[in-house]
């Protein structure tokens, strides 16, 4: 089919096109405890095409978009090309061209769905559950995706990839007390071990949070972040390095300059990685036909090469860009010991931690963290945190040591200073 | 004029009830529901322009379920061919084959279900609308938008960036099982506009949007909303921080419609009942708010983004009153999940689309109004905050927890507005006490439907919410 559309875009003369065919084979699975709610199949497709058109004698670019289901006829196919070359010279965009063929390594990785999900299946079936703390309710999804990407200037680049993911809901109970912690992993294939390990941990957080005590009114207090709540922090800084925010003047990060005359603590440096171990962003081109590779984004606090897609890329006049999917971290040098010197709060669980990278504000309300002090170690929940990223990377410590978190291998422990904690005491 | 039902699902309902006759002899219950949905989207901004057929629910696909032996199972495709049914019907055994082979080795067991009942049903339901997203010259709306993004951007220096946005889904579902035969057009759309501030290197945010069932004729009243966003987002250039503590608040209908939404929206979703995830399960016919929280939730009981005639298991919609004179009385429910429970389906089962399974899942969840002006609510609070403009919220159904960001909180003192304004906001608490706190509530009532929500951080659906502003007290920080 794609060869058909191929050749009416060509008939219809639009003056540049892109192609995103990806096809998914998915299975999935619901269970209730350990018994099957129901199990999923699929078998799908999704085209999408973009049209470009020259508007005033090229003063400008225009673009439209459409999916093209997979059952449309010849004639369906030719009257959405056609509306989106009307469309297309609607809108007005400062030129730019399209990504030409550039080497790169294609993701090429044999995908056996029995297999992935027989290993979640019996990773799950074999936790150590006891009458405390057992699992509620799990979904597994495993996908084998094969993509192509065509565009009028040449690139077709074929990828077939694992993407996979479990949701996982974990409960645990004392005298007639039940609580519950929720789960979702994201990965290529299922590493069963992690998978058992991460989730024996989430038992472990599940029985604490059974005894905790409403989190003190602290006002402003240190706090370590130990889990994946860590990648929205480092997000903010991969964000305010992406060209459209730079271009739509959203960020003033410029490369070579620190991102602060202030920065006192630990220096971040994010790096973008092609490949990281099971991530399942692993891709060898992004969604425009860019080759991911390895590059610096920020060093030690500066930014170095700014990255993005192509049209705001091409606005900064950087031809080598593309969107980065996996993410490592560094700049940690802290050991554990120096990190957990109390007084500090140690938040692990939230309803939902965001950071917004646009306006920096830090949000999450505290579902389990235990609170430092000095002598002892004690549970918490409820209240919340709240502060700028702004302020906080200033000053802020991380570990040398590093975990990762699918497409994010960040330090396992990031401290910032002077959070503002909500407490939840009456 | 009526949004006419989709011709290419009308071409290949013989085709999908040949399907059905030819799997029903190897299942115990065979359903299908086969989904084309067309767009528009113009996105415009200072540095981005772009027209497209895509929004959240554009689809085209068919997913099938059935039912052997006690355990349900579905499969979803994108080519069905109507020339063709046995082939879908070879495909959709060997797939399913295929899971049932490996959960035997597994030794997985099924949870017990019964059979999903087949009622004759048969419904043709077309929606008014005065445009149709798929016949609409994009052209004018092109123009309107980007000429509000030049008159949004001349307001002030401090503006770096401005968008509007603009997006109409024309829905066509069927549904078919052996007995029943419904299918269903309307049409929503959603618009928004966005003003970007920066003073010293920090970005300030605000955010307008508008919801309704019907045509892109709702887009006449972008311009207002994007004066609104320029004026919050200049506003919050001079916001402070908030002091956190425990406050009376006054929460405006948008705010109000949020804590519906994480309070007793997710609270009371039923397949959470099944899985023993919701607090809720145990309060039936228990206080959970004061005499004044009365709380609806249905596809019938507002006309908005999600205001369906039947959802995608085939039930009909309904109009369910959750918490009355704040005793709750019931939950939503899907109908695997309802044949679990032993009650009726409510008309919530959704899905994110068709390759996605069904949850129980809001529609409209909405508080119902009062007598109490907004000017006496103001008069009576001696410090607290008026909260304005939803960012985002997340439930916790177990234990009753709410978390709320909100845009902005406009500061009260001795019964009047001071003028100063403190962002952003994290209102946190305990569900009861927040509902058990609500002393006023406003005669007037809105409906906001711009945004989507998932499940837990998946499945992501069109709902709407809503409400009158209310008093009560909240944990801000």
């Amino acid at each position: 089919m794609l060869e058909n559309i191929v050749a009416l875009l060509k008939e219809s003369g639009v003056h540049a096109w892109e192609i995103n065919d990806v096809k998914t084979r998915g299975w999935e699975f619901y269970f209730i405890r350990h018994a099957l709610d129901q199990h999923r199949a699929k078998e799908l497709e999704h085209i999408q095409i973009r049209v470009f058109q020259l508007v005033e004698d090229g003063a400008f670019l225009g673009s439209a978009s459409a999916e093209l289901p997979p059952t449309a006829s010849e004639a369906e196919a030719k009257k959405l090309i056609d509306d989106l070359a009307y469309r297309a010279t609607l809108v007005k965009n400062k030129p730019y061209t399209l990504n030409p063929p550039r080497p790169g390594q294609p993701m090429e990785a044999p995908v056996d769905l029995s297999a992935i999900a027989g290993d979640f299946l019996r990773a799950v079936r074999s936790l150590p559950e006891t009458v405390g703390e057992d699992v509620n309710s799990y979904e597994i999804f495993v996908n084998d995706k094969l993509r192509r990407f065509l565009n009028s200037e040449g690139v077709d680049i074929t990828e077939r990839y694992p993407d996979s993911m479990i949701e996982v809901v974990v409960n645990a109970r004392r005298d007639g007390h039940e609580i519950e912690l929720y789960r979702n992993f994201q990965s290529g294939t299922c590493d069963g071990e992690d998978l058992k390990e991460k989730l024996a941990k989430a038992m472990a957080y599940g029985r604490d949070r059974l005894r905790t005590r409403p989190t003190p009114k602290l006002e402003k207090a240190d706090v370590l972040f130990s889990g994946a709540d860590a990648c929205e922090i480092y997000s903010f800084f991969v964000e305010r390095c992406n060209a459209g925010m730079i271009v739509r003047r959203m960020s003033d990060w410029t490369p070579g300059k620190p991102i602060s005359e202030e920065l006192r603590g630990d220096k971040v440096s994010v790096f973008a990685r092609r490949e990281l171990p099971n991530s399942s962003k692993n891709r060898g081109y992004d969604s425009e036909g860019a080759p991911i590779r390895d590059a610096v984004i920020l060093r030690e606090g500066v930014p170095q090469e700014i990255l993005g897609d192509r049209m705001f890329s091409s606005y900064m006049g950087l031809e080598n860009s593309f969107m980065p999917s996996n993410i490592e971290v560094t700049g940690g040098s802290c050991s554990e010991e120096e990190l957990r010197k109390a007084p500090y709060l140690e938040a692990v669980e939230f309803s939902d931690f965001q950071v917004d990278s646009l306006t920096g504000d830090i949000f999450g309300e505290i579902r389990l963290a235990y609170w430092h002090d000095g002598e002892t170690v004690t549970p918490v929940s409820g209240g919340s945190l709240s502060g700028s990223m702004f302020d906080f990377m200033k000053d802020m410590r991380m570990s040398k040591a590093q975990t990762q978190y699918d497409e994010m291998r960040i330090p396992s422990l990031t401290l910032l200073k002077g959070v503002t904690v909500t407490g939840a005491e009456s | 004029m009526k949004a006419p039902f989709s011709a290419y699902l009308s071409g290949i309902k013989p085709g999908l009830r040949q399907l059905i006759r030819l799997l029903r002899p190897d299942y115990d219950y065979v359903s299908v529901l086969a989904t084309d949905s067309k767009g528009l989207s113009v996105r415009i901004s200072r540095h981005a322009r772009t027209v497209g057929s895509e929004t959240m629910t554009t689809e085209r696909g068919v997913v099938v379920r059935l039912c052997k032996e006690g355990q349900y199972s579905e499969y979803a495709l994108s080519s069905f061919d109507p020339a063709r049914p046995e082939a879908a019907a070879a495909e959709i055994r060997e797939a399913l084959e295929a899971q049932r082979a490996l959960l035997a080795e597994t030794g997985v067991q099924p949870y017990p279900t019964p059979l999903l009942p087949d009622e004759p049903v048969t419904l043709f339901v077309e929606k008014e609308t005065e445009q149709l997203p798929e016949e609409t010259d994009a052209k004018p709306l092109v123009e309107k938008l980007s000429a509000l993004i030049d008159r949004m951007g001349e307001q002030s220096e401090e503006l770096v960036e401005c968008m509007a946005s603009a997006q109409s889904t024309h829905i066509s579902k069927l549904f078919l099982t052996e007995n029943r035969d419904m299918s269903q057009s309307y049409v929503y759309s959603e618009g928004f506009a966005v003003a970007v501030a920066v003073r010293e290197g920090r970005n300030q945010v605000g955010f307008e949007s508008l919801s309704s069932l019907g045509g892109p004729e709702l887009f006449d009243q972008l311009p207002a909303a994007g004066d609104k966003a320029v004026k919050t987002a200049l506003e919050l250039l001079d916001a402070g921080r908030i002091e956190p503590g425990e406050y009376e608040i006054i929460a405006s209908p948008e705010v109000t419609g949020l804590i519906a939404h994480e309070a007793f929206g997710h609270g009371v979703e039923m397949d959470m009942f099944v899985k023993n995830r919701a607090l809720g399960k145990e309060y039936i016919d228990k206080r959970v708010g004061s005499d004044l929280v009365t709380m609806h939730e249905g596809a019938l009981c507002a006309e908005n983004v999600t205001s369906y005639a039947f959802d995608d298991e085939g039930t009909l919609a309904g109009d369910v009153i959750e918490i009355d004179k704040g005793i709750l009385k019931t939950g939503i429910c899907d109908a695997l999940s309802a044949l679990r429970l032993g009650v009726a389906p409510t008309g919530n089962g959704k899905r994110e689309n068709f390759a996605h399974k069904a949850y129980t899942r809001m529609t409209n969840t909405l508080f119902d109004s009062g007598t109490d002006s907004l000017e006496d609510m103001i008069a009576s609070i001696e410090d607290g905050f008026l909260l304005e403009g939803m960012e985002s919220g997340m439930e916790d159904p177990k234990h009753w927890g709410i978390q709320c960001i909100v845009k902005l909180g406009r500061e009260i003192k001795q019964g009047k507005l001071t003028g100063r304004i403190v962002a952003p906001i994290i209102m946190t608490g305990y569900v009861p006490d927040l509902l058990g706190n609500i002393s006023m509530l406003s005669p007037h009532r809105e409906v906001f439907g711009s945004g989507g929500c998932g499940k837990g951080y998946k499945e992501w659906v069109k709902v709407s919410d809503g409400g009158p502003y209310l008093k009560t007290k909240a944990r801000l920080g």
